[in-house]
C-alpha cells in the first residue's frame, strides 16, 4: 500500500511536470500547425540559463528561474517571427527548421558548458514524511510551481483576450483572421508561451535530475508520446495524458524497474492509435 | 500529346553511375582513411535514400534506424549459426523490415503528415527499447559481437577491402531499386506531395502508394541495417538510434530532395565534413543544423537541386 | 447507373450543424445548380458527397449503390468528379503534366473530346507553361479540364465561376455543355453568379442556413419571396 501511494505521489509529480511540456508543445501545433522539434532543447536551455544565473551571475533560484523562462520564451518569440514566419504554412519545412534550431542549441550548450553533468542543485532539500510516505521536499515545491503555472496558463487561455485569440486560431485560423485576430502578433506569442514553459520546466526539473547536454531528447520522445495520446491539438487531451504517462512511469519503475516502463507505455500509445487515432480527446485526423 | 516517359532519367543514370564508380576506390587504394570514410558514406547513403522515398511524398520519417536495426540484427543472429550467404542474407535484410513495414505502414499512413512524424519518431524509440530487453535475441546492451564475414558465392569477404566492395554493392543495389520505384511512381508520388487532395480527388488511391513507399523504404533501411553490421562487425543497440535518424535526415535535406542525387551528394558531404572534426565529431550536429536552416529558408533544393538550378541558368 | 441520390444527409462540426436532411437526385445526364448565402454549407456538402469528409448522418446513392462514408478516391473511381473554389492544379508541373496526372490518376483513359476542350480554352498553346503561371482564368479553366480528363459521370462544380472575368464566363457555358454532350455525364453546379445559374440549369436548388429552402425551376424559385429574403445583406456576386 505505501509502495502504491509513493507510487502515486511520484506520477502526480511526474504529471505536473509533463503537462506544462505537453501543452506547451501541443499549443504550437494546434495554433501554428508547428511541430517543435527544439522543444526538448528549449527545456535543456532553461536548464542551463538557470545554472548560469546561479553558478556565474550569483543570482538566487527564484530569479534565475525567471531568467530562464524570460530566456527560452524571448528565443522562442525571435525564432519565430525571423524564421518560422516566412514558411508557417509549410509544415514540413517549420518542423525542419525547429529540428535545425534544436541541433544549433544542442551543439551550443555542448561547446560552451561541456558534456558533463553540471553541479546544479535544487535549493530547497530534505523531504516530508507522511506516514511512510516520503517526499522529497524539492519535488514538492516543483509540484506546487507546476500546478501554478497550469493554472496561471488555464486562466491565459480561458479568461483573457491573447487566450481567446490564441484558442480561436487554433481551432479555425480562417475565421479567427477573418474576425481580425492578428496572426503576426498572436503567433510569436503562442510560441514563446510553449517555449517559456519548456524553459521553466527545464529551470526547474533539471537541478533535481541532472542538467548534460542530452537531457532534452528524452524529453522530446514524452512530449510526442504525450501529445499523441491526447490528441494533437486539443489541450485537455494533453493535460489529462500527460497525467496518466507520468502514472503509468511511477509505477513501472516502482514495481518493475529497467525501461519496460518506457516500452509498455510506447506500445500502448501505438495501439491507441489503431483504434482511436484521434487520441484521448484530439479531433478528426483522417489523412487527406 | 503524352507521351511516356523513359524508364530512368538523367539524375537516375547520374546517379547509378556514381555509384558504380565507387566500387573502383577500393580497387585504386588502400588508405585506411578513406575506407573508413567511404564506409561510412555508403551506409549513410542507403539510409538517406530510404527517407528520401518517403520525402518524395512530403512524409518524413524517423523510423529508418528501426528498420535498419531489422536488417542489421537479423544478419548477425544468422551469423550466431553460420549462416552468411551474401545473396541470401540480403534478400531477408531486405524483406524482413519490408515486411514489418507492411501492418506497421496501415496503422500509420492513414494519419496526417504531422502525425507521421511522430509516430516514426515514437518507432524507434520502441525498437531501442526492443533491443535492449530481449537479451537473448538480441543480446540487450551488449548486442551481439563477431559478426562473421559475408559470404560471396563461396568466398568469404573478410579483408577490408572485401568488405568495402560489398558496402559497394549494397549501396549499388539499394541504388537501382530506389531509383526504379521512384521514377516509375513518379507521378503518383509528385502528386501526393504536391496536392494530395486534388490528387484523390482524381482518382489516385493515395493511401496505397503511400504504402509501397513506405514498404519499400523500410526494406532499403535494412540493407543500409546489413551494410552497418558488416562494417562493425557487431550489431549494438547504439547504432540504431533514434538521433541517427537526425543524421539521414540532415544528409536528404541539405544534399537536396528533389533528386536522387539529393542523398548521395549530402552523404558524402556531410560525412566527410563529420569527420574533419575527428574527435569532436559531436559537433559536427551543429554544422547540419545551420546548413538544415539555411536549406529550408534560402535553397530548398538543397545542394543538388542549388547545384541543376545555377547550372540551367548558366545554360541559359 | 449514374445517378446521384442523397437521402436525409447531415453534417456536422463538433456543435456545429452545417447542413441538415439534405435530399435530392441527379438523374444521368441532368444538370441543377446549387445556390445560397455564404455559409450555407454548399462546399461542405460537395466535400461530403465526393468524400472527402464523411457525413455525421444520412446516405449517398450512387446508381443505386450506397457509398455513403467511402474515401474520395473509391467514390471518384466510381464514377464522381469534382473541382474546387479556389484554383486548384499541381502549381510547380506544366499543363501537360496536369492533364496527364488527371488522365492517369481516373484510369479510364482519355476520355472524349478531351483535346477539344483543352483547344476551347487556349491550353493547348500553354500545355509546356508552368500551370501557376497561367492567368487566373486559364488556372480555373485547368482544374475543370483536369476533373473532366478522370472521365466522370457525375460532376460536382464548386463555383466555377468565382474570379473569372465577365468574358470568361461563357466558358463554364461551354465545358458544362460539352461535358453533357460529349462526355455524358451529369453536372450539379454550386454558384453566386446569377445569370449564370439562370442561363443553364433547368432547376435548382436554395440551400440556407443548411437546409433545402426551395428546389424547381430557377424562375419560380428565384421569384419566392422567402428565397429573395435569405439574399438579403448577402450581396450578389457582381463581376
Amino acid at each position: 500500500m505505501q509502495q502504491f501511494l509513493q507510487a502515486a505521489v511520484i506520477g502526480v509529480s511526474l504529471g505536473a511536470q509533463y503537462a506544462l511540456l505537453a501543452l506547451g508543445f501541443t499549443l504550437i501545433f494546434g495554433i501554428l500547425g508547428v511541430v517543435n522539434f527544439a522543444h526538448g532543447g528549449f527545456y535543456m536551455l532553461g536548464g542551463y540559463v538557470a545554472y548560469s544565473c546561479v553558478s556565474l551571475l550569483g543570482l538566487p533560484y527564484p530569479l534565475a528561474v525567471i531568467g530562464a523562462v524570460a530566456a527560452t520564451a524571448a528565443l522562442g518569440w525571435v525564432f519565430e517571427l525571423y524564421f518560422l514566419e516566412r514558411l508557417i504554412d509549410d509544415h514540413l519545412a517549420t518542423l525542419m527548421l525547429t529540428l535545425g534550431l534544436y541541433l544549433v542549441i544542442s551543439t551550443g550548450s555542448l561547446t560552451v558548458f561541456g558534456p558533463l553533468a553540471m553541479e546544479f542543485h535544487f535549493p530547497v532539500t530534505g523531504a516530508f514524511h507522511f506516514g511512510s510516505i516520503y517526499v522529497p521536499k524539492e519535488n514538492l515545491v516543483v509540484l506546487v510551481i507546476c500546478l501554478t503555472a497550469l493554472a496561471a496558463l488555464w486562466a491565459v487561455l480561458f479568461r483573457t483576450d491573447l487566450g481567446r485569440g490564441l484558442r480561436a486560431l487554433a481551432d479555425d485560423r480562417a475565421v479567427a483572421m477573418a474576425q481580425g485576430m492578428r496572426p503576426k502578433l498572436l503567433f510569436p506569442a503562442a510560441f514563446a508561451l510553449a517555449t517559456g514553459l519548456a524553459g521553466l520546466t527545464g529551470a526547474l526539473v533539471t537541478p533535481i535530475l541532472a542538467l548534460s547536454p542530452g537531457v532534452g531528447d528524452p524529453v522530446l520522445a514524452t512530449s510526442f508520446l504525450t501529445v499523441i495520446l491526447g490528441g494533437l491539438g486539443s489541450l485537455g487531451g494533453a493535460a489529462l495524458a500527460a497525467f496518466i504517462v507520468g502514472m503509468v512511469e511511477a509505477y513501472t519503475s516502482v514495481y518493475f524497474g529497467g525501461s519496460i516502463g518506457a516500452l509498455v507505455l510506447f506500445v500502448l500509445v501505438l495501439l491507441l492509435l489503431v483504434f482511436r487515432p484521434t487520441g484521448l480527446l484530439g479531433r478528426e485526423v483522417r489523412g487527406a | 500529346m503524352f507521351r511516356k516517359e523513359p524508364v530512368l532519367g538523367g539524375a537516375e543514370i547520374a546517379a547509378l553511375v556514381t555509384m558504380a564508380a565507387a566500387f573502383a576506390i577500393p580497387m585504386i587504394t588502400k588508405n585506411v582513411l578513406v575506407y573508413s570514410v567511404l564506409n561510412q558514406a555508403l551506409v549513410g547513403i542507403v539510409a538517406a535514400q530510404s527517407v528520401w522515398i518517403m520525402l518524395r511524398m512530403n512524409l518524413l520519417s524517423f523510423a529508418t534506424p528501426a528498420f535498419m536495426a531489422i536488417g542489421g540484427y537479423t544478419v548477425a543472429i544468422a551469423g550466431r549459426y553460420e549462416i552468411t550467404d551474401a545473396f541470401l542474407m540480403t534478400a531477408l535484410a531486405f524483406l524482413l523490415p519490408a515486411l514489418a513495414a507492411v501492418p506497421l505502414g496501415a496503422l500509420v499512413l492513414r494519419l496526417r503528415g504531422t502525425y507521421f512524424v511522430l509516430v516514426t519518431f515514437v518507432l524507434s524509440q520502441i525498437m531501442q527499447l526492443l533491443l535492449f530487453e530481449s537479451e537473448s535475441l538480441t543480446g540487450g546492451s551488449n548486442g551481439i559481437a563477431g559478426v562473421p564475414a559475408v559470404t560471396l558465392l563461396g568466398t568469404e569477404m573478410m579483408s577490408n577491402r572485401q568488405v568495402l566492395l560489398f558496402a559497394c554493392g549494397i549501396a549499388f543495389l539499394a541504388t537501382v531499386i530506389t531509383a526504379l520505384l521512384t521514377r516509375y511512381f513518379r507521378q503518383h508520388f509528385a502528386a501526393i506531395e504536391e496536392n494530395e487532395i486534388l490528387a484523390e480527388s482524381l482518382g489516385l488511391v493515395v493511401w496505397r502508394y503511400k504504402a509501397v513507399g513506405f514498404v519499400i523504404a523500410a526494406g532499403i533501411a535494412g540493407l543500409a541495417g546489413y551494410s552497418l553490421v558488416n562494417m562493425l562487425l557487431t550489431a549494438h543497440p547504439s547504432s540504431f538510434s533514434s538521433e541517427s535518424a537526425v543524421d539521414f535526415i540532415a544528409y536528404t535535406i541539405i544534399g537536396g530532395r528533389g533528386t536522387i542525387l539529393g542523398p548521395i551528394v549530402g552523404t558524402a558531404l556531410l560525412v566527410y565534413a563529420t569527420n574533419l572534426f575527428g574527435t569532436h565529431g559531436q559537433y559536427a550536429q551543429g554544422l547540419y543544423g545551420i546548413l538544415i536552416l539555411a536549406v529550408i529558408l534560402a535553397a530548398r533544393g538543397g545542394i543538388a537541386g542549388t547545384a541543376a538550378a545555377a547550372f540551367r541558368r548558366v545554360r541559359g | 447507373m449514374s445517378e446521384l441520390r442523397v437521402e436525409g444527409l447531415t453534417k456536422r462540426f463538433g456543435g456545429l450543424r452545417v447542413f441538415h436532411d439534405i435530399e435530392f437526385s441527379l438523374p444521368p445526364g441532368a444538370l441543377m445548380g446549387v445556390i445560397g448565402p455564404n455559409g450555407a454549407g454548399k462546399t461542405t456538402l460537395i466535400n461530403v458527397i465526393s468524400g472527402r469528409q464523411p457525413p455525421s448522418g444520412g446516405r449517398v446513392f450512387l446508381g443505386g449503390r450506397d457509398v455513403t462514408g467511402q474515401p474520395a478516391h473509391a467514390i471518384s473511381r466510381l464514377g464522381v468528379g469534382r473541382s474546387f473554389q479556389q484554383t486548384n492544379t499541381f502549381k510547380g508541373v506544366s499543363v501537360r503534366e496536369n492533364i496527364a496526372r488527371a488522365i492517369r490518376f481516373g484510369r479510364r483513359g482519355i476520355p472524349q473530346g478531351l483535346e477539344q476542350l483543352m483547344g476551347q480554352f487556349g491550353l493547348i498553346p500553354r500545355l509546356d507553361e508552368q500551370s501557376d503561371k497561367l492567368p487566373y482564368g486559364s488556372q480555373k479553366m485547368l482544374g475543370l479540364v483536369m476533373a473532366y480528363a478522370a472521365g466522370p459521370k457525375v460532376l460536382l462544380l464548386d463555383e466555377p465561376a468565382a474570379g473569372l472575368e465577365r468574358s470568361e464566363r461563357d466558358n463554364v457555358d461551354l465545358f458544362v455543355d460539352h461535358v453533357r454532350r460529349v462526355g455524358g455525364a451529369s453536372v450539379l453546379i454550386i454558384e453566386h453568379d446569377m445569370d449564370l445559374i439562370r442561363r443553364l440549369c433547368p432547376r435548382i436548388i436554395v440551400l440556407d442556413a443548411g437546409e433545402v429552402l426551395a428546389d424547381g425551376p430557377p424562375a419560380a424559385v428565384l421569384a419566392r419571396p422567402d428565397v429573395i429574403a435569405a439574399y438579403l445583406g448577402d450581396t450578389e456576386d457582381a463581376a
